[in-house]
C-alpha cells in the first residue's frame, strides 16, 4: 500500500520533473553564487536583477503564445527597437502618458501587421518576421538618422526605473503582464484556440475556429509584449537607440521560451517556464560577472548551462519510459 | 545510460569553469576598492584598456572589481548599478552605448560614488571623460595620405573611407576629422562603406567595393585597424596603388606595415587612458580634487614604416607586454 | 504558363538575379565590369558555401545557428597551427575540428534530445567562447604569405573561392539529390517518425547532416582566414543571418523534405549583390537593410502567390 504511494509520488515527480527543473536550477545558481560573492547576495543586488529579468520575460510572453501557436517571430528585437525610438520621440510633443499608450498601439499594430501577412499573404511567418527584421531595423535608423533619442519624461521613466511600496514597479508589471496572460491562455477560449492551432492546424479549421484571426492575434500579442518591453527597457537606459536597442533580443526572448518548455512547432506550452528561464538567463549572467569569472569562460559557461538546463528536463522521459518496459 | 554518463560529463563541465574561475574572489573592506564596467574583452583595444585600468590599480594598492558588458547595454547599466550595490569606492566605464549610462551615473553619483569614462562618450554627470582625439586622428590619416600622393603626377584627387557600424556613434569623429581635411585639402571622397561585418574579412570586401567604385582613388582609410589589414591585403591583391591607413594601433596593424601592407595607421593609446582613468580617481579620492564634467582628450600618433618600431618598444615599456 | 511557374520553382531567385543585375549595370558605370562582376560572385561564395550546409540541414529539418563560430574557431585554428605542421595539414587538421564541433552539435541533438535551435545556439556561444580563449583574445597574424594565394588568388583570370564555391556546389549536390543518403536526409526532413518506422537510423543521417554543416563553415573560414592572413577569434560576427537568408530566399522549405541547392548558389549571389551594388552607387547601409527585408518579403510573395495558383488549377482538376 505505502510502497505503491509511493512509487506513485515518484511517478508523479518524475512525470512533471520537466517543470521542476527551471525552479531548481535556479535556486541552484542563486546558492551558489551567494556563496561564492557578497555582492551578488544583498537584497540590492537580487531585487536589481528581478528587474532586470523583466525586460526578457516580458517580451517572451507574447512569443510564448507565438510558439505555442505553431509560429516563430524573429523580428521582436528590430521591432523592440523601432517602436522605442518612435514612441520615445514622441514624449516632448503628446506627453507621457500618451506617448506610452502610443508605444503599445504603434507596436500591437507593427504586430499586427506580421499577422496580415502571415495569414493572409501566406508567406511562412520565419520568413516574414527574417524580412521585418531588416526592415524594421532600417526604419528606426532611418527615422532617427541614426541618432539615439534621450529620454527625460518622469512617466515613462518610472516605468523602468520607479517604485511603488518599495517593490520596482517594473517586476510589478512584469507578474501583472504574467497574471493576465495565464488567465488568458488558461481561462479564455482564446487560449484554447492558440493551443488548438498549434497542435493541428486542420483539425482546428474543421472544429471551426477562425485560424486566420487567432494567428493576427497572436502577432499582435507578440507587438503588445514587445511595446510594454521597450518602454521598461528604454526607462532602464535612459534612451532609444537605434541601432543598440534590441541586439539579439529575439533570441534571447527564444530561447528564454524554448528553455521554459514550450516545444517549437506548436501546441501545449509552459508560460510560467519561460518566467523561469528568463530569471535562470538573467542571473546567471549578473553572477558570473560579480564572481569575477574570466570573459571567455562566461561565453562558455552559459552555453552549457543552457543545454544543461534543456538536456535535464528530458530526463522525465527515461525514468518513465524505464517504466513502461 | 549513455545519455545518463552524458548528462553527468556536462554537469562537471559546468561546474568546473565556476568553481575554477571564482574561487577565493572575497573581498575586505579597507582599502580603496575601484570597479570597471567595460564594453568587451574580445578586442585588443579593449584588453590594453583593461591592462591600463588593472596596472594603475595595482600600482596605487587598489582592490579591483571588472565586469564585463558582453557588448549587451542593459547588462552594463545593470552592472554599474550592481557596482554601486557593492559600496565600490570608484568607478571606471568604457561604455558600449555611451547614450545609455545617464541614470546609472546618476545613480553612481547619488551614492557619493566617483565616475569616469574611458574613452567612447558619456551621458549623465561623470566626473571625467577621457578619450582619444578622434576629430585629430581622422585629420592626421587625410593629411599623411596627402604628403604621400601631392607630388605624384598621377594624383587624382580621389580618396576612399571605409566607415564603422552606424550603431556605434561615437566613432563618428574619426570619419568626421577626415573628411573635413580631405575637403580643406581639395579631394574627394568618392566612396565611403561601412564595413560589414566589422572585422577584418570585412575590411577585405569593403575595399573590393570601394575599388569597383572609384577605382582611381590614391588613397582609403579605415576607421579601424583590424578592417584597415583586411582592406590592405585587398588592396595588394588586386595589385593596385593605394595608399591605405587604419585607426587603433592595434598588433595585427603594426605586423601590417612591417610586412609593408598597410602604410599607416593611427595610434590609440588604450592602456594609457585606463590608467589615466583610475589616477584621475585617485587625484578624487585621495587628494580631493574637483572634477566635474571634465573632458581630457588624449593625443594620437601616426605611424609609419619609420617610427612603429619605437612607438612599439615605448608601449611595450609602458604595459611590460609586447605591442605586437 | 503553368511550365512557367514549375520553372520558377527552381531559378526564381536567378530572374531576380538577372534583373538585379541589369538595374544595376544602369546605375553604375562600374558594375558591368569583369572585376567587379568576379568580385560580386566571389563575395557571395561565404554566404552560399555555408548556405549549402544550411540546406542540408534545413532538409533534415534542423537548423543550425554556430556557423559563424565555427568560422572563427577554424580561423583561430589555422593561425596556430600553419605555423608548426605547414598550411595544407593545418587546413586539414582545421576543418576536422570545425567538423567536429558539427558532430557534437548533432551528437546533443540526437543523443541528449535538446532541441537544434537551442543545441546550436548555446553552442555558438561556447565555440566564441572556446574562440577567444585559445588565441587567447588575441588577432594571431599568419606570416606565411602563400597562404592568402587560397582565397585572394586567381586561377586562369578567376577568383579561386569561386572554384571552391563550384566543387562543393558539385559535391553536395550530388549527395542531396543523386545518394540514398540525400534521399534518408529529405524522408528524415519531411516526416521523422515515419522514416524512423520504416527503419533509417535517425540519428545518425542528423549528425551526418550536422557534421556536414559545420564542414561547410570551416571552409568559409579558410578562405576569410587566408584574405587576411590573420586568424580571428570574433570572425563573422552576425554571419549565421546571412546564411539562413540565403539558405530562405533560394526556396528551401523551412518545413523541411524539400531542399533547392540551385536556389541557394544564386541567392548566395543575390544577396552579395545587393551589398556590392548598393555600395558601389553610394546607397546607404540602412536602405541596404531595407532592401534585403523587401526583396525577401517579395520572393515569398511572389512564391505565394505561384502555389496558390497551382492549386486552383488542380482544385480544377487540371494536371499540373
Amino acid at each position: 500500500m505505502k510502497g505503491s504511494e509511493k512509487s506513485r509520488l515518484i511517478e508523479q515527480f518524475a512525470s512533471r520533473f520537466d517543470s521542476f527543473v527551471l525552479p531548481l536550477l535556479f535556486i541552484a545558481l542563486v546558492v551558489v553564487f551567494s556563496i561564492l560573492s557578497p555582492a551578488f547576495r544583498t537584497t540590492f543586488n537580487l531585487v536589481s536583477t528581478l528587474r532586470f529579468t523583466s525586460f526578457i520575460a516580458v517580451g517572451a510572453i507574447g512569443m510564448a503564445f507565438c510558439i505555442m501557436n505553431g509560429d516563430f517571430d524573429i523580428s521582436v528585437g528590430s521591432m523592440l527597437s523601432l517602436v522605442a525610438v518612435i514612441g520615445s520621440s514622441m514624449l516632448p510633443v503628446i506627453g507621457g502618458v500618451p506617448a506610452v499608450m502610443f508605444t503599445l498601439i504603434f507596436a500591437s499594430f507593427l504586430g499586427f501587421v506580421n499577422g496580415v501577412f502571415v495569414t493572409k499573404l501566406r508567406i511562412p511567418a520565419f520568413i516574414t518576421t527574417l524580412g521585418m527584421m531588416f526592415i524594421f531595423r532600417s526604419f528606426a535608423y532611418i527615422y532617427t538618422n541614426n541618432t539615439p533619442v534621450y529620454i527625460q519624461n518622469k512617466f515613462w521613466l518610472f516605468i523602468g526605473n520607479g517604485k511603488v511600496a518599495g517593490v520596482p514597479f517594473a517586476i510589478i508589471l512584469m507578474l501583472l503582464c504574467y497574471v493576465v496572460a495565464w488567465l488568458l491562455l488558461r481561462k479564455s477560449p482564446f487560449g484554447r484556440y492558440v493551443i488548438a492551432v498549434g497542435t493541428n492546424r486542420d483539425a482546428a479549421v474543421l472544429s471551426g475556429i477562425n485560424v486566420d484571426r487567432t494567428k493576427i492575434i497572436v502577432f499582435t500579442l507578440v507587438g503588445l509584449f514587445i511595446g510594454i518591453a521597450s518602454v521598461i527597457i528604454s526607462a532602464n537606459l535612459g534612451s532609444a537607440n537605434p541601432g543598440m536597442l534590441g541586439q539579439g533580443y529575439e533570441f534571447q526572448v527564444i530561447t528564454a521560451v524554448v528553455l521554459g518548455g514550450t516545444v517549437l512547432g506548436g501546441g501545449n506550452g509552459n508560460l510560467w517556464g519561460a518566467f523561469f528561464a528568463s530569471m535562470v538567463i538573467t542571473y546567471l549572467k549578473n553572477g558570473l560577472g560579480l564572481t569575477q569569472v574570466d570573459s571567455y569562460w562566461q561565453f562558455v559557461a552559459i552555453g552549457l548551462v543552457l543545454i544543461f538546463a534543456v538536456a535535464m528536463s528530458r530526463v522525465k522521459f527515461t525514468v518513465l519510459g524505464q517504466k513502461e518496459v | 545510460m549513455k545519455k545518463k554518463i552524458l548528462l553527468v560529463v556536462l554537469a562537471v563541465l559546468l561546474v568546473l569553469p565556476i568553481s575554477l574561475f571564482a574561487a577565493g574572489k572575497e573581498k575586505e573592506k579597507e582599502g580603496i576598492t575601484i570597479g570597471f564596467s567595460l564594453w568587451t574583452m574580445e578586442y585588443t583595444f579593449f584588453q590594453n584598456l583593461e591592462a591600463g585600468v588593472r596596472g594603475a590599480c595595482e600600482d596605487f594598492g587598489y582592490e579591483y572589481i571588472m565586469i564585463d558588458q558582453n557588448s549587451d547595454p542593459q547588462k552594463m547599466v545593470q552592472d554599474i548599478n550592481a557596482l554601486v550595490g557593492q559600496k565600490v569606492d570608484g568607478i571606471v566605464i568604457t561604455p558600449v552605448d555611451p547614450g545609455a549610462i545617464g541614470p546609472a551615473v546618476q545613480n553612481a553619483r547619488d551614492a557619493g560614488i566617483p565616475v569616469t569614462c574611458a574613452d567612447i562618450g558619456k551621458t549623465g554627470p561623470v566626473n571625467a571623460l577621457l578619450i582619444s582625439n578622434n576629430y585629430q586622428g581622422g585629420q592626421m590619416a587625410m593629411e599623411f595620405i596627402h604628403e604621400q600622393v601631392k607630388d605624384d603626377p598621377n594624383n587624382t584627387w580621389k580618396v576612399g573611407v571605409g566607415r564603422v557600424q552606424p550603431q556605434w556613434t561615437y566613432a563618428r569623429q574619426r570619419g568626421e576629422g577626415f573628411m573635413d581635411k580631405a575637403r580643406e585639402l581639395g579631394y574627394e571622397v568618392a566612396s565611403e562603406i561601412v564595413v560589414n561585418p566589422p572585422s577584418a574579412e570585412g575590411g577585405y570586401d569593403a575595399m573590393q567595393q570601394i575599388m569597383s567604385a572609384a577605382p582611381d582613388i590614391v588613397g582609403v582609410y579605415f576607421a579601424s585597424g583590424r578592417e584597415a589589414v583586411g582592406g590592405a591585403n585587398a588592396v595588394k591583391a588586386s595589385g593596385k596603388d593605394i595608399i591605405v591607413v587604419g585607426y587603433n594601433g592595434d598588433p595585427e596593424e603594426l605586423q601590417a606595415i612591417e610586412d609593408g601592407v598597410l602604410h599607416a595607421t593611427i595610434a590609440q593609446q588604450p592602456y594609457f587612458i585606463g590608467y589615466e582613468s583610475v589616477r584621475v580617481l585617485k587625484e578624487i579620492l585621495e587628494e580631493g580634487k574637483e572634477y566635474e564634467d571634465a573632458e581630457v582628450s588624449v593625443v594620437v600618433e601616426l605611424l609609419t614604416p619609420d617610427n612603429y618600431k619605437q612607438w612599439a618598444a615605448e608601449a611595450e615599456k609602458r604595459r611590460g607586454a609586447p605591442a605586437y | 504558363m503553368v511550365k512557367f511557374l514549375k520553372l520558377y520553382e527552381k531559378i526564381g531567385i536567378f530572374i531576380f538575379l538577372v534583373a538585379g543585375a541589369i538595374f544595376l549595370s544602369f546605375a553604375s558605370p562600374h558594375f558591368l565590369q569583369g572585376d567587379t562582376l568576379f568580385n560580386v560572385v566571389a563575395q557571395g561564395t561565404y554566404g552560399a558555401i555555408v548556405g549549402f550546409g544550411m540546406t542540408l540541414a534545413i532538409t533534415s529539418g534542423g537548423f543550425d545557428l554556430s556557423v559563424g563560430a565555427v568560422m572563427a574557431l577554424t580561423s583561430v585554428f589555422l593561425s596556430i597551427l600553419i605555423p608548426f605542421i605547414g598550411i595544407p595539414l593545418a587546413i586539414l587538421v582545421s576543418l576536422i575540428v570545425a567538423s567536429f564541433v558539427g558532430f557534437i552539435n548533432g551528437l546533443i541533438i540526437t543523443k541528449l534530445k535538446v532541441n537544434p535551435l537551442i543545441t546550436t545556439l548555446a553552442m555558438m556561444t561556447i565555440i566564441r567562447g572556446v574562440a577567444l580563449i585559445v588565441a587567447g583574445g588575441r588577432q594571431i597574424v599568419i606570416h606565411q604569405k602563400v597562404f592568402m594565394e587560397l582565397g585572394t588568388g586567381k586561377t586562369l583570370g578567376i577568383p579561386n573561392p569561386i572554384y571552391i564555391m563550384v566543387i562543393l556546389f558539385v559535391i553536395f549536390y550530388f549527395i542531396l539529390y543523386h545518394t540514398p543518403f540525400g534521399r534518408h536526409i529529405s524522408a528524415v526532413g519531411s516526416n521523422e517518425s515515419a522514416a524512423r518506422i520504416s527503419g533509417l537510423n535517425v540519428d545518425l543521417i542528423k549528425i551526418a547532416v550536422f557534421v556536414l554543416v559545420s564542414f561547410t563553415a570551416g571552409v568559409a573560414g579558410t578562405i576569410r582566414t587566408s584574405q587576411t592572413l590573420i586568424g580571428i577569434p570574433t570572425m563573422a560576427p552576425g554571419f549565421v543571418l546571412v546564411a539562413i537568408t540565403v539558405t530562405i530566399l533560394g526556396g528551401t522549405s523551412l518545413a523541411g523534405g524539400r531542399g533547392n541547392l540551385w536556389g541557394t548558389l544564386f541567392a548566395g549571389i543575390f544577396i552579395s549583390m545587393i551589398y556590392y551594388g548598393l555600395n558601389i552607387i553610394g546607397v546607404q547601409i540602412f536602405y541596404q537593410m531595407l532592401s534585403v527585408g523587401i526583396v525577401l518579403i517579395l520572393a515569398l510573395f511572389i512564391d505565394g502567390i505561384r502555389n496558390r495558383y497551382l492549386e486552383t488549377l488542380k482544385a480544377k482538376g487540371l494536371k499540373v
